[in-house]
């Protein structure tokens, strides 16, 4: 098969995904017993009061014309209005402000996942059953095995209070905000940054961290094992060239695949990770809403998840395929 | 179903890995203390000791320390009366540790040990019991998918991968959003060694420490709306892995032959494709069961459990007392979490080493 229609099914696909995500909060809230308006109208309230209550949410026409209209405001980007706030949009500004918070955090502690696993990965699969291998494994089975927010809450009790900044409450800078002042020749609100954001990063990016190591060691070992390792050593190419020109190269293919299924772990986290730093994110409106009953605003926000995880996904399914044109054929 | 030879692997695996063994203790240790909670834990675990009425006032003891000469103290601030000026005033008070809470205390005085130990039903019980549940939806999900093949896999394969698209700690708190109005629903299990205690049915020599079961609670809240939310989010895992072994083995001769034979397709799914895709499934099953016990963690944490004497409604418990020196109350029940799915994790390690002959020996990967 052809990369361009491999390309064309792997989205069409993704749509039908997101389309199916879609029906499926939509009918979540038909599962949601009670009825909204009684929860949002004041308890004194008349029947006029709640049916222009009702029909403002839409809520008196019947399911199957509640549901196209659903669709087709999603289709243009119209994610509704909060059901509590009724004249404020779902995507008004400060969601975007939350949904960037949420992305830098996301991205930092993937970077800091990067960064400590490869090498850690690389280092225990070279020297293995030796200190450093058993370091490693050990490192890597604690760190897919706790909670994060336990890891936040010890993070904040064994760092953060002796050195008496605990980065939570006022939300720190936005990193656009930070360059744009850094290059106004203020270097302090990046500083800000880096302080609010190392210890929620470092949470986050712990899972991953084990994990990415946990991958990269027997994906090494795996790779050693095969016949063109030992025909680069034969001819006598440096060590290093061999593990990180071919092995390295080779294990890491596989482990992109992984990492994109295991995104949602990231997500996730990043969820639990705002609630114990109280990062103003968009994991911490979630919960805020869910409290509130806010339904069309959970609505969008777990619709806005979904869509940039499956994104996410197919951007990693198609450069997978085009690094490695085997499986265009599966 | 487990045939000799997967029986002289696992026991050949096990001898050689101190990971699998040490995996084994830990899970089997847990799974005990959760049963006979009543019998190891030294206190009822709701039982607060806040200073009222007679009762001593035992709340925000430390744990006991482990070095001998550096003992911990705890600092608990109580509102007096001035008995000169008759006004009140706030007073902090030392607290040294007590020999009969090892583990120290939390806030309303109640015993950390005491906690864990029940703790650990709830977490076990929904790992378990949510694992099987979504083994139980997922895999003849997956298996019908596979073996049918054509438009009807591709069709449950898609309605599978919508499930997908939601991270699940999103999906599960979306969920939990739908049943929260309803009440969390949750059930008491009556417990049996307490019953027995009370009443005379048993003779109360057969239950060790009799007396002491006899006043520990009578039942314990289990989360049902958790355990069907963890269920529901996970059994697409079950069916892709259902799916994949049915779809090989559909091809193998020994289906075409009982399908010559004459069997009906129910019967060649439960005696033929089944057993053959048993191995992979249980090894999936015991990955779920920690990962479940993390996110049982993470939704008791969030306050979405509907009891409170969980580990992860434990540690937001403890939360407020970080930054103000009584820091056991939040560390210990993570402790035990941490136990628990490093024990679950090992022995999966283990199963797959054993059950995988691709990477037998090898115990690295995910």
């Amino acid at each position: 098969m052809q990369y361009g229609r491999f390309l064309l099914r792997r989205v069409v696909h993704s749509l039908f995904v997101i389309w199916g995500a879609a029906t499926v909060v939509f009918l979540l809230r038909f599962l949601t017993p009670g009825d909204p308006v009684t929860v949002l109208a004041p308890p004194d309230a008349g029947d006029e009061v709640r049916d222009a209550l009702r029909q403002r949410l839409g809520l008196d026409e019947p399911v199957h014309v509640q549901y196209f209209e659903y669709i087709t405001d999603l289709m243009v980007a119209d994610f509704g209005k909060s059901m509590e706030v009724l004249d404020r949009s779902v995507l008004d500004w400060i969601f975007w402000t939350r949904f960037l918070r949420s992305v830098e955090l996301a991205v930092s502690a993937t970077l800091i996942a990067i960064a400590i696993a490869i090498p850690l990965g690389v280092i225990s699969a070279r020297r293995r059953h030796t200190v450093s291998d058993y370091g490693a494994t050990l490192f890597s089975l604690g760190g897919i095995s706790t909670p994060n927010f336990w890891l936040g809450l010890m993070l904040i009790l064994l760092i953060a209070v002796p050195v008496g900044f605990i980065p939570t409450g006022t939300p720190g800078p936005l990193l656009h905000e930070a360059v744009g002042d850094l290059f106004a020749g203020d270097p302090g609100t990046l500083g800000d940054w880096l302080r609010f954001m190392f210890l929620p990063a470092l949470t986050l990016g712990t899972y991953f961290t084990a994990l990415i190591t946990r991958l990269t060691r027997s994906g090494m070992l795996e790779e050693i094992g095969k016949a063109y390792v030992k025909a680069s050593r034969a001819k006598g190419l440096p060590e290093t060239l061999t593990m990180y020109r071919h092995v390295l190269r080779n294990t890491l293919i596989p482990i992109v695949t992984i990492l994109g299924l295991q995104l949602g772990t990231l997500i996730g986290g990043a969820i639990i990770t705002e609630t114990v730093f109280e990062w103003n994110g968009l994991g911490q409106l979630l919960i805020e809403r869910i409290n509130a009953r806010d339904w069309t605003m959970i609505q969008g926000i777990v619709i806005i998840i979904a869509i940039g995880f499956v994104s996410i996904n197919t951007v990693v399914d198609l450069l997978y395929a085009y690094l490695d044109p085997r499986v265009i054929d599966e | 179903m487990i045939s000799d030879r997967v029986k002289a692997s696992l026991k050949r695996e096990f001898y050689q890995s101190r990971a699998a063994q040490v995996g084994l203790a830990l899970v089997v240790v847990i799974i005990l203390t959760a049963v006979f909670a009543p019998m190891v834990a030294p206190h009822d675990p709701n039982t607060q000791r806040v200073g009222t009425g007679d009762a001593e006032d035992r709340s925000d003891l430390p744990p006991l320390s482990p070095i001998p000469g550096y003992e911990f103290t705890g600092v608990s601030e109580q509102t007096e009366v001035d008995p000169e000026t008759g006004e009140f005033e706030t007073v902090t008070v030392e607290r040294p540790a007590d020999r009969s809470y090892p583990l120290g205390t939390n806030g309303r005085g109640q015993d950390i040990l005491s906690r864990l130990i029940y703790g650990a039903r709830v977490s076990m019980l929904v790992g378990l019991l949510g694992a099987g549940l979504a083994a139980l939806v997922g895999v003849p999900y997956g298996l019908v998918a596979g073996y049918i093949g054509g438009r009807l896999d591709d069709g449950l394969m898609r309605a599978a991968d919508v499930m997908l698209a939601f991270p699940s700690l999103v999906l599960a708190i979306a969920l939990i959003g739908v049943f929260q109005d309803t009440g969390f629903h949750t059930t008491e299990l009556p417990d049996p060694f307490v019953a027995a205690a009370q009443s005379d049915t048993v003779p109360n020599i057969l239950i060790p420490r009799a007396d002491h079961v006899a006043t520990m609670p009578e039942a314990t809240t289990f989360p049902v709306t958790v355990t069907m939310v963890v269920a529901l989010v996970n059994w697409v895992w079950f069916a892709r892995i259902a799916r994949g072994e049915a779809l090989s083995i559909r091809a193998e001769e020994y289906v075409t032959a009982a399908r010559s034979l004459g069997a009906s397709n129910l019967t060649i799914l439960r005696k033929h494709v089944l057993p053959n895709a048993i191995t992979p499934i249980i090894v999936l099953a015991t990955i779920q069961v920690a990962f479940i016990i993390l996110l049982e963690a993470s939704l008791s944490f969030l306050g979405f459990s509907g009891t409170d004497l969980t580990w992860g409604a434990d540690i937001q418990q403890g939360r407020n007392g970080l930054s103000s020196g009584r820091w056991w109350i939040s560390t210990m029940p993570g402790l035990a979490i941490i136990a628990a799915v490093v024990g679950v994790n090992l022995l999966g390690d283990w199963l797959r080493d054993a059950l995988d002959p691709g990477i037998q020996g090898e115990s690295g990967g995910v």
